[in-house]
């Protein structure tokens, strides 16, 4: 039977929770196509393979020596050997940073079209259709191949987790992986820092729209103080050099969950709300209604920052 | 060492957004500029020329608009460039755009280097790099946030989840993603802008560069997303809604 495959991802011999989403995701699919679903996985033994086991039918293991630690040549060719033996239509894999590095190489070997940063995907006369953020997640847009496999990235959080409970049988794939052209030297901290916003219960944090390190300072750092918070930036003030990088919220920075997270001058890129989501109450303020941060906050001021939060400093 | 770099006009997302039949955006109301990623790629690029020499050649898939934000990175001080403008490619998608950007790349010759950004603010793909380093036969890394050339020797840091990087050893010819903050772009400076208007740009059809790919997806229809947990918008003038939101906060959420 076809099947549908979700690539496993895994970093210090755990599974991440992209995994498990993806579990959900496979078993959707194939049922909607009348497909397998399955898991494939890279690694350099099987423990992982029965650990995945538990929430997915069928586990793909490829075993090889040159796959204990990711790298975008040993993971294309042992993708391409699982979907060349095992009748493969679909191939998931998760929009994380390992995940974006070879996914459109599998497709390319492959020969499959890819619809990448979904969230969601839908059967419509025996076709999927993808659903996918565009313009800074302003617009959505559907997309389908037109090829006869397919290679799709979906955003973390676009299906829930696949909660264990199956006992899936794991069927060793072998792939020869010759000729891997980038060597890893090893993973290194990059955002350490004096301050750990994620104990914060309150958040003041600031985007582009703060406009420079000075008034950065004036406006967001100010209400935090204020507030008995911290104060944290969007990646685009860190970039600037406006804070420094251990207050970067979002995916490629700190993950928090306050009880209250006010977002000023952040247009609410995925990215971003990545790692703020989980607050208790997110407050949005900025000046253009359509800014994406609308959508999942608890209160919103459409407005210019500049005015509100002095206004706000005076009712404080 | 010769570097390309590929660069994306896109609209400035803070414009007002309005679509025509579920189909395209309306341009009329639309401000375009670089790509933010892809302006961290021009001044990387400008960065090793200046400490080994070489070139920096721009090039872009795009319509005429396109022509002045090449224009701009020739102002930051990269040398020439090719602009294809076709609507072929503008009708495909990035498969159809990355095997353009390799013809285009192939005519140049000798290119030892590619940077792109990590992904185009408008489709948010992050897929054309990586297929365009398929396509030419080389290596690639993507989210590049650290970038060191020593002959044909790199030492990249792939930028990975929570602040964490991966630091990886490769050789040119190569394809790097570039990420944000990987550096300081330069603004442009007045000399810069008027030598940039002498400055060669090749405007080619897909057909003049031999690229004729097909695209592997289609688009079907584009629509505002509507969200189920829209914020309670408070109202009023600045005034009026900081105090109304201060009053929630202390009373209705009980956070402050
Ligand atoms: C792999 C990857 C990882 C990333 N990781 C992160 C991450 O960890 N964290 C992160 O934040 N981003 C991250 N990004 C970047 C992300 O995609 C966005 O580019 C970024 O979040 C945008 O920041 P921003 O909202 O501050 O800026 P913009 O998107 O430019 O938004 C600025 C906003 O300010 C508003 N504004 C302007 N002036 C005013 C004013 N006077 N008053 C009120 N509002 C105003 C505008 O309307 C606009 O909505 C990542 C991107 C990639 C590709
Ligand atoms: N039309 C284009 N012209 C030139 N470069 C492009 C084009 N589309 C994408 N790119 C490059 O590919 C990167 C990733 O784009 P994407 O895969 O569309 O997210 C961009 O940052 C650009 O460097």
């Amino acid at each position: 039977m076809a099947k549908i495959v979700a690539i496993a991802e895994h970093r210090n011999g755990k599974l991440t929770d992209a995994t498990l989403e993806l579990c959900k995701a496979a078993k959707e699919l194939a049922g909607a196509l009348g497909a397998e679903p399955a898991v494939a996985i890279m690694s350099k033994d099987d423990t992982l393979a029965k650990e995945v086991a538990k929430y997915i039918p069928l586990v793909l293991s490829v075993t090889n020596a040159a796959l204990e630690g990711y790298t975008a040549d040993g993971y294309t060719q042992a993708i391409k050997a699982v979907v060349e033996t095992q009748d493969v239509k679909g191939v998931l894999v998760p929009h994380s940073y390992d995940g974006v590095d070879y996914a459109a190489k599998v497709a390319m070997a492959i020969g499959a079209g890819i619809v990448s940063n979904c969230n969601k995907a839908a059967v419509e006369g025996g076709s999927v259709v993808f659903t996918r953020n565009t313009y800074n997640g302003k617009i959505q847009e559907m997309k389908k191949v037109n090829t006869d496999k397919f290679v799709a990235t979906f955003e973390k959080g676009a299906y829930d987790m696949e909660a264990a409970g199956g006992a899936g049988t794991v069927t060793a794939v072998s792939a020869d992986i010759a000729n891997v052209r980038t060597k890893s030297k090893g993973i290194i901290e990059t955002m350490a820092g004096a301050v750990d916003i994620s104990q914060a219960k309150i958040i003041v944090s600031g985007g582009r729209g703060c406009k420079d390190a000075d008034k950065y300072k004036d406006v967001i750092v100010s209400l935090a103080q204020k507030l008995g918070g911290e104060y944290a930036a969007s990646r685009p003030v860190v970039d600037s050099g406006w804070t420094d990088p251990a207050r970067q919220v979002g995916q490629s920075g700190k993950t928090v969950a306050p009880d209250l997270y006010l977002a000023a001058g952040i247009s609410g890129a995925i990215q971003h709300v990545a790692g703020m989501k989980g607050s208790k109450c997110i407050v949005a303020i900025n000046k253009d209604p359509e800014a994406p941060i609308f959508n999942i906050a608890t209160y919103g001021i459409v407005g210019d920052l500049f005015e509100v939060i002095p206004a706000m400093k005076e009712k404080l | 060492m010769k570097i390309a770099v590929c660069l994306k006009q896109v609209p400035d997302m803070e414009s007002k957004f309005k679509i025509l039949e579920d189909k395209k955006i309306d341009e009329s109301q639309i401000a375009f500029k670089i790509n933010d990623f892809d302006n961290y790629a021009v001044e990387a690029a400008l960065q090793l020329k200046e400490k080994a020499g070489g070139e920096v050649v721009i090039v872009t898939c795009g319509p005429d608009r396109s022509a002045k934000d090449i224009r701009q990175a020739f102002a930051m001080g990269a040398d020439w460039g090719i602009h294809v403008n076709d609507p072929a490619v503008e009708a495909g998608d990035n498969f159809v755009v990355a095997s353009t950007l390799q013809k285009a790349i192939e005519s140049i010759g000798g290119v030892e280097l590619v940077l792109t950004g990590v992904q185009a603010e408008d489709d948010q793909a992050a897929v054309t790099g990586v297929m365009l380093a398929d396509l030419m036969g080389w290596p690639h890394c993507t989210n590049v946030k650290k970038l060191e050339v020593n002959g044909t020797s790199l030492t990249v840091n792939r930028e990975l989840e929570g602040g964490l990087n991966e630091v990886l050893e490769m050789s040119a010819p190569a394809v790097l993603t570039v990420q944000s903050g990987i550096n300081e772009p330069r603004y442009p400076t007045l000399p810069g802008i008027m030598k940039a208007k002498k400055k060669r740009l090749d405007v080619k059809k897909a057909a003049d560069i031999g690229a004729s790919a097909a695209a592997k997806t289609d688009f079907i229809k584009m629509f505002f997303p509507v969200s189920e947990h829209k914020a309670e918008i408070i109202q009023g003038d600045a005034a009026t809604a900081a105090a109304k939101l201060v009053e929630k906060l202390k009373n209705e959420a009980k956070v402050i």
